[in-house]
């Protein structure tokens, strides 16, 4: 009796492996972002990196053509291939801890290789004035933005959100036109870094790009070639940099924010008594006062008032009030504990990158239900205005809030506001 | 029997009419819902309509007529109430089937006893209401409807403050793609949550990238909602989607928003509302003055739709000749309303009956129509229905908008408007020589109708039981009664009221060719001569002074005219949707619909900048206000086609002007502060045609800028700009008279060559340009040979399939 049904089952495992071989004659596709499609692999074009799919779907038959890099595995006729690594997806999820230096390249290797999704659909799109031969330094003096792409990078497509994708097609475009001049191809290369460093926080590509470009640490593009390793997962790869001899006075930011104070503090000495000890010293002490160490923050906070050095009229307002601001925000750090403010609406101010910032705080039961910037010049750093409340609403209370990510002065001035808008309510 | 055997030979004819073609109730297109239901009427389906409906009425007459007592005539019209007077046993007091219906219907305590001749409740309330509403009722309540229509076309429908833009809708951010059910179709996304809306099944949703500044073209597809649970949502791709919407999903790696609402839908709330409230064109009485559209026609040459509304009056004023006047007129009754008013308490200014004046009209109406000829559009100061539209503007509308929305609402009135308001108060004035005045002897919009009363087929008709009282003559509103009280057929209206008064019954309303029991003409003579009173002398009179008025009307309005033809001349922003200049100026008939439709008076009457030629055409001040993104209200009232009547998807295309920056005075340009108004502005109105530019940057000893100085100045992006005036409006009202800081606008909306779409006809949305030959192929991702990962296989490969171990080159 058991034999026989032991033969059942053998007769049943049977019947289910010849289905699995005839459900394996069907091709999988597994796509970069986690979905699958079956169907059968018509012809592949190794040459062009392509393959044809047909498949069935709602009873419809398609056919489509899928680039390799925008698959991430194929099994065909019952074999894996695996054709795109799946990693550009996940260099989405930022900041994801402990990759190797192996996985971290291979990471980069792979978002360089594919343009972004966006790539093909976006318009190349420039005023005809401009000049795409871009010479290192600007042949004519003075400011002409729609002739000096340098100029038109800093000018327009900085400055316009919806330019963001266009401008970086349009540096790509540069690229490829320069490919036989090394000296233009690598400052192409770093711009594209930056780019889409700054305007798209694409670490990978950014890496990628700067790792062609091969920036000095000395510049800012160097500093953030070792901030991309950081939020790519891989601390060590950006001490490495780091340690390079002399960086970039953002780097003391950069180690701020990596939570290598006394690097930071170190570094900061070297720059008093320089013309950049004001810059070096906000840097310092915004990293302080992340760090918890309020009076030392205060203290290297005095140090940017007391400078002597500013740049011009402008350059100093502007320090003075943010160091002022900050300031005042340790200060008020007591009185904005949430708990002892009573129930309302709040509003306070603060500095921001372009200019006056205003933030409203609701208030009830001891709690922060709302933070919400209703006055704003920012421009750029958006991702702040929603990711900074975000973070006060999780912690109740402005203190220990992370920058956002390249948005520092952004976030610092919505807690500042925030901080402000508390202490008026405990009052 | 004769007369139901033409009935019904009518009423075949009605229904031929109808079915020729095939299409005369063809199903409209679906009508885009920014515009009102009659937009796709056709003018051959109007015309027919009209035809079938005259004959079908006639027809209905007829068989109505059958059942009359004691009439040969083929129709009758009567709608009078007959004087009171003692019946004899088995007399009726009234012929007519109609009549007898109604004597039937109304309830007997509130009738005249005619045995007694004791009035009637029914007949004393109306003649407490006046002599003319109990002689002929019918005629005062059509006129009063009438008049009351216009009032709440003008004042109700094109008052759009009530609209409210519809709600964002709900919106759940950070769904990823799952996969699509290849048995079912179904697409399915996960997101971090639940829904927080339940949709109904098949209810749309949309699906879009994450909503950001950097996006300009955000992806939005619709699908129907399946099913939902905690985390995951299924949809139904729309019937027949193309395959590249797999791309779409399969292939991108980000995140998607899920949408109860369109995100990228354009605001259509204005237009909504102008549209759905005009169970009636907002214009009717405009297109159906016959001047307007004719005069129009000829001037600019063109075929201008109301015509057909002209023709279908004209047509119906076959029926009822001069029936217009009478009865629809609102200028008509808003003079008879001042005449009762005012008029008969002034007695010092009463002229004869009989005068140089009585042919004015015609005169007029030729001299009107020579300047047509000439490309000269002078109707639009005569016509009767533009005049009393803008009367109702120039003097009303800045009540209703003062005391509604307040008096700051309330542009300032210029020369122009004070002429305007001076014109319409002196045909009312006229009032004072003889009761309307204007309608008997002045107005040419009058005279076309008179001469349609040529074409009539029915007539006022004295039978020969007259007996000379003179009280038809008395009462008449339009000295349409000569001394003999037969009818001056061209000037009578038909309202009736002649027959009311008629002590014996005598006069009746049947079709033209009847001749039963006339009165004798020219009993008393009458001294009139075949072409009517003054003859010949005001015949020759008349012409001279008709030429000789519309030669000077046409040598001055072109010498102090609007010079289209020079580039350095003055040109106005004109409507969004207007035709090109030369033409608009032919075309606009000034009647002040559109500034009336146009919400927070963007569009104002032009004073003299463009001589007489511009007199009181819609320009754009947007120094007051910007054109509303979700309105297309000038368009949809416009009587000639000057504006043309867009949908909301042509009209936010059209570009009625460019926004020119000075950056000798913008406020960043010229370094004296940071301002992004404009491009807020913009942004908000969904153009996004105002982009910064980074100015006044200063540049390092390095030749690098300087990060922090200069400042962020708006740019406009020409092909994006339609000249709404938003910018303008804002830079005015927070710069210039909040702040004080300028004395203009920094930002201002300009016309002329290149800068605006002057079109008369197809669409103004433009085709993307082709693209730079670089962007079109894919090898601007350049990526440097050294640092390719994946070298590309051998080109040399069979492009088919192989059995081998590595069939994808790897």
């Amino acid at each position: 009796m058991r034999r026989l049904y032991r033969d059942g089952l053998g007769a049943l495992a049977l019947v289910c492996c010849v289905c699995t071989s005839t459900a394996a004659a069907e091709d999988l596709i597994e796509f970069l972002n986690g979905s699958t499609a079956t169907g059968t692999v018509k012809s592949i074009r190794k040459a062009d990196r392509e393959f044809d799919f047909e498949m069935n779907v709602g009873g419809r038959t398609f056919t489509r053509v899928f680039p390799f890099n925008k698959v991430h595995a194929v099994t065909y006729r019952g074999n894996r291939f695996e054709l795109t690594p799946k990693v550009a997806a996940d260099a989405a999820a930022e900041g994801s801890e402990g990759r190797s230096e192996a996985e971290v390249k291979a990471l980069i290797a792979a978002a360089g290789a594919t343009p972004p999704d966006w790539f093909e659909s976006t318009p190349l799109d420039y005023p005809k004035t401009l000049d795409l031969s871009w010479p290192l330094k600007p042949p004519t003096p003075g400011w002409k933005s729609h002739k000096n792409m340098g100029q038109y990078i800093w000018s327009v497509i900085n400055e316009n959100p919806p330019r963001w994708r266009s401008g970086i097609k349009l540096i790509h475009h540069c690229v490829s036109l320069h490919q036989d001049d090394p000296v233009l191809l690598k400052r192409d290369m770093n711009a594209l870094g930056s780019a889409y460093f700054r305007l798209m926080q694409d670490y990978a590509r950014a890496a990628f790009w700067y790792q062609q470009g091969r920036p000095d640490m000395t510049t800012r593009d160097g500093i953030q070639l070792a901030e991309c390793y950081w939020r790519l997962g891989n601390r060590e790869m950006a001490l490495k940099r780091l340690r390079r001899g002399p960086v970039n006075i953002g780097a003391i930011k950069l180690l701020g924010d990596m939570g290598e104070l006394a690097w930071a503090l170190r570094l900061t000495e070297r720059y008093q008594n320089t013309n950049f000890d004001y810059q070096a010293n906000i840097l310092a002490a915004d990293a302080l006062r992340g760090a918890g160490r309020l009076d030392e923050a205060l203290d290297y906070y005095q140090r940017v008032l007391d400078s002597k050095n500013f740049r011009n009229e402008d350059y100093k307002q502007r320090f003075l009030a943010r160091a002022r601001e900050s300031m005042e925000t340790i200060r008020l750090y007591e009185q904005a504990d949430v708990s002892q403010v009573a129930d309302g609406t709040y509003r306070g101010s603060s500095t921001g990158y372009n200019g006056k910032l205003t933030v409203a705080a609701t208030v009830a039961d001891g709690r922060l239900e709302a933070v919400k910037v209703v006055a704003h010049k920012e421009k750029q750093f958006y991702s702040a205005l929603t990711d900074t409340p975000a973070q006060l609403l999780e912690k109740q209370s402005v203190r220990g809030i992370d920058g956002t990510t390249g948005a520092t002065i952004t976030a610092q001035a919505i807690v500042n506001a925030t901080a402000q808008a508390l202490a008026e309510g405990n009052q | 029997m004769r007369r139901l055997a033409v009935a019904l030979a009518l009423s075949l004819l009605a229904a031929a009419v109808l079915m020729a073609g095939g299409s005369a109730i063809a199903q409209p297109s679906p009508a885009a819902s920014t515009l009102p239901w009659f937009a796709d009427l056709t003018p051959s389906q109007l015309l027919r309509g009209t035809l079938a409906g005259v004959l079908l009425v006639v027809a209905a007459a007829m068989v109505l007529a059958h059942f009359d007592r004691r009439t040969a005539a083929l129709f009758r019209w009567d709608c009078f109430l007959p004087a009171i007077k003692r019946l004899r046993g088995g007399q009726t007091a009234s012929r007519s089937a109609l009549g007898r219906l109604v004597r039937r219907v109304v309830p007997g305590r509130l009738q005249s006893d005619w045995t007694t001749k004791r009035r009637g409740p029914l007949r004393r309330g109306l003649r407490w209401l006046g002599l003319s509403w109990s002689s002929a009722p019918v005629r005062r309540l059509v006129q009063s409807v009438s008049l009351l229509t216009f009032l709440i076309l003008f004042f109700y429908v094109l008052w759009p403050y009530d609209a409210r833009p519809a709600p964002p809708g709900e919106r759940s951010a950070d769904w990823t793609f799952q996969a699509v059910d290849q048995a079912s179709g179904d697409f399915t996304f996960q997101g971090r949550t639940a829904l927080p809306w339940q949709p109904a099944a098949g209810q749309t949703v949309y699906v879009s990238e994450p909503a950001s500044a950097a996006i300009p073209d955000p992806v939005v597809e619709a699908f129907s909602f399946v099913s939902a649970t905690d985390d995951e949502v299924r949809l139904a791709p729309a019937e027949d989607y193309g395959a590249d919407l797999f791309d779409t999903f399969m292939m991108s790696t980000g995140t998607w928003t899920l949408s109860e609402r369109d995100p990228q839908r354009w605001p259509s709330h204005l237009a909504d509302n102008v549209a759905g409230k005009q169970w009636i064109p907002a214009e009717t009485f405009l297109v159906i003055d016959p001047l307007v559209s004719l005069s129009t026609a000829i001037a600019s040459r063109s075929w201008v739709w109301s015509l057909t509304s002209a023709a279908v009056i004209l047509l119906i004023c076959v029926l009822v000749p001069r029936g217009f006047c009478g009865y629809l007129c609102p200028l008509g009754t808003t003079i008879d309303l001042f005449d009762w008013a005012v008029g008969r308490r002034i007695q010092r200014f009463r002229v004869a009956g009989d005068g140089w004046w009585v042919h004015i009209k015609y005169y007029l109406l030729a001299g009107t129509l020579l300047c047509a000829v000439f490309g000269v559009l002078v109707s639009g100061f005569v016509a009767a229905i533009p005049v009393i539209t803008r009367g109702m503007l120039f003097v009303f509308d800045p009540l209703q908008t003062g005391i509604a929305r307040g008096w700051h609402q309330v542009p300032p009135v210029n020369l122009g408007q004070w002429i305007s308001i001076g014109l319409f108060l002196a045909v009312l004035s006229l009032g004072l020589l003889r009761p309307r005045f204007w309608c008997k002897y002045v107005c040419p919009s009058g005279a076309v109708f008179s001469l349609g009363n040529l074409f009539r087929v029915s007539e006022r008709k004295v039978e020969s039981s007259c007996i000379h009282c003179n009280k038809c003559v008395e009462i008449c509103p339009f000295d349409a009664i000569k001394p003999d009280f037969t009818t001056r057929t061209n000037d009578c209206t038909l309202c009736q009221s002649c027959a009311g008064v008629c002590p014996t019954h005598a006069i009746k309303f049947v079709d033209r060719w009847n001749v039963v029991e006339l009165k004798a003409p020219n009993q008393p003579p009458t001294g009139e001569t075949a072409l009517g009173r003054r003859g010949f002398l005001s015949l020759a009179a008349g012409t001279a002074a008709a030429v000789g008025g519309a030669s000077v009307a046409v040598g001055v309005t072109k010498a102090w005219g609007a010079n289209v033809d020079d580039p350095d001349a003055f040109r106005p922003v004109r409507p969004p949707g207007s035709v090109p200049e030369k033409e608009f100026l032919e075309m606009c008939i000034r009647c002040g619909e559109c500034f009336k439709a146009c919400p927070n008076h963007v569009l104002q009457p032009e004073g003299f900048q463009q001589g007489l030629e511009g007199l009181w055409t819609p320009l754009v001040n947007a120094d007051w206000a910007g054109c509303e993104s979700s309105c297309n209200a000038c368009g949809q009232v416009c009587p000639t086609g000057a504006i043309r009547q867009l949908p909301l998807e042509e009209k936010k295309a059209a570009r009625m002007g460019l926004a020119i920056v000075n950056e000798s005075t913008c406020l960043p340009f010229a370094g004296r502060g940071e301002c992004d108004l404009c491009v807020q502005e913009c942004n908000a109105a969904g153009y996004r045609a105002i982009e910064f530019k980074q100015v006044g940057t200063e540049i390092g000893a390095d030749g690098q800028p300087i990060a922090g100085t200069g400042m962020a100045a708006p740019v406009v992006l020409a092909d994006k700009c339609v000249g709404c005036g938003l910018c303008q409006t804002r830079c005015v009202a927070i710069n210039v008279k909040a702040e004080g800081l300028l004395d203009a606008s920094a930002i201002v909306i300009e016309a002329g060559e290149g800068k605006e779409d002057r079109k008369m006809s197809g669409s103004y949305r433009r085709q993307p340009e082709p693209q730079t030959p670089a962007s079109t192929s894919n090898d601007s991702y350049y990526v440097p040979p050294q640092a390719d990962p994946a070298p590309a296989a051998p080109a040399d490969l069979p492009a088919a399939p192989i059995e081998d171990d590595n069939p994808f080159g790897l």
